[in-house]
């Protein structure tokens, strides 16, 4: 990490800033090749923002295992369906 | 409740059904989406009762504007638009949902035997309900209908009928609010 700040302080701390900016875009693959490539190259020279990225990346995958559903939502498929059928038919229902 | 999405093009039929009259197929519709639909709603509003008043008016007004659903999109993206439209229009003006979600939210298949590592993992789910329900609406939203709903960023996006690139700058906040909240519960990362 150090070399790499050192030799060229001005490119790290560009590539630190887009890493820290752009982290969610990169984990979904929406960054175009070279940012991606810079975000990537980043993350091996900086231990900051490789457990930086490494938590997002968890808290994203963490966050799609809520879409568990849940049982209390049974039901409410029908009960939509009735308040529906009070509802005045359409022009063209059948 | 499905826990895939039904293709458009299973629901492309009963859309056609439903928009020449065919109130069966709307119903059919409704089976269809409803669960996800309340789902999406109840973390947007966090009200049980709330989120089953705009579940139902979505459905009442996608049923009523069935007429004016192109097909450019899913239809339960358009489903969706209407009722997180209805759940913002609801909760104008409010800081973030009123009741836990916390008991609501239960994962049935998770039987895993390991008691250490199912309370870790209902702590984890915890703090996430919990920063998921403090975050502000306009950081709520795309975060909930890309990272939980796992729906596309241009579709989220469209739904929330935002632009692509104010969309994606309130998802990375809203991801960078709820990692601070769960850092300490995140599981080690193997690669790392």
């Amino acid at each position: 990490m150090m070399m790499g700040a050192l030799r060229h302080p001005a490119r790290f701390l560009r590539d630190h800033r887009l890493t820290r900016t752009r982290a969610s875009a990169y984990l979904d693959g929406e960054l175009g090749p070279e940012e991606q490539a810079r975000v990537e190259a980043h993350t091996h020279v900086c231990p900051p923002c490789a457990r930086f990225v490494a938590e997002v990346r968890r808290t994203v995958a963490a966050l799609g295992a809520l879409r568990v559903p849940a049982r209390p939502l049974a039901g409410v498929g029908d009960r939509v369906i009735d308040r529906l059928r009070e509802e005045p038919g359409r022009r063209r229902d059948r | 409740m499905s826990e895939q999405q039904p293709s458009s093009a299973d629901d492309g039929a009963l859309v056609a059904r439903a928009a020449a009259g065919d109130r069966l197929a709307f119903e059919a519709l409704v089976r269809r989406h409803a669960d996800r639909l309340y789902g999406v709603v109840l973390r947007l509003v966090g009200d049980r009762h709330e989120a089953e008043e705009v579940t139902q008016e979505a459905f009442l007004r996608a049923w009523r504007g069935i007429d004016s659903f192109k097909g450019d999109s899913r239809f339960f993206a358009w489903l969706y638009r209407i009722g997180v439209n209805e759940a913002n229009r609801r909760t104008a003006g409010r800081r973030a949902p009123v009741a836990s979600l916390d008991e609501q939210f239960v994962d049935p298949a998770d039987t895993r035997p390991q008691p250490d590592l199912r309370l870790e993992q209902d702590d984890l789910r915890r703090a996430l309900e919990h920063a998921v329900k403090g975050l502000r609406p306009e950081q709520r939203a795309p975060l909930v209908l890309r990272d939980i709903e796992g729906l596309s960023t241009a579709e989220a996006a469209a739904i929330l009928e935002l632009g692509e690139a104010v969309f994606k700058s309130r998802l990375h906040r809203a991801r960078l609010r709820v990692r601070d909240a769960v850092r300490d519960y995140l599981p080690e990362d193997p690669g790392r």
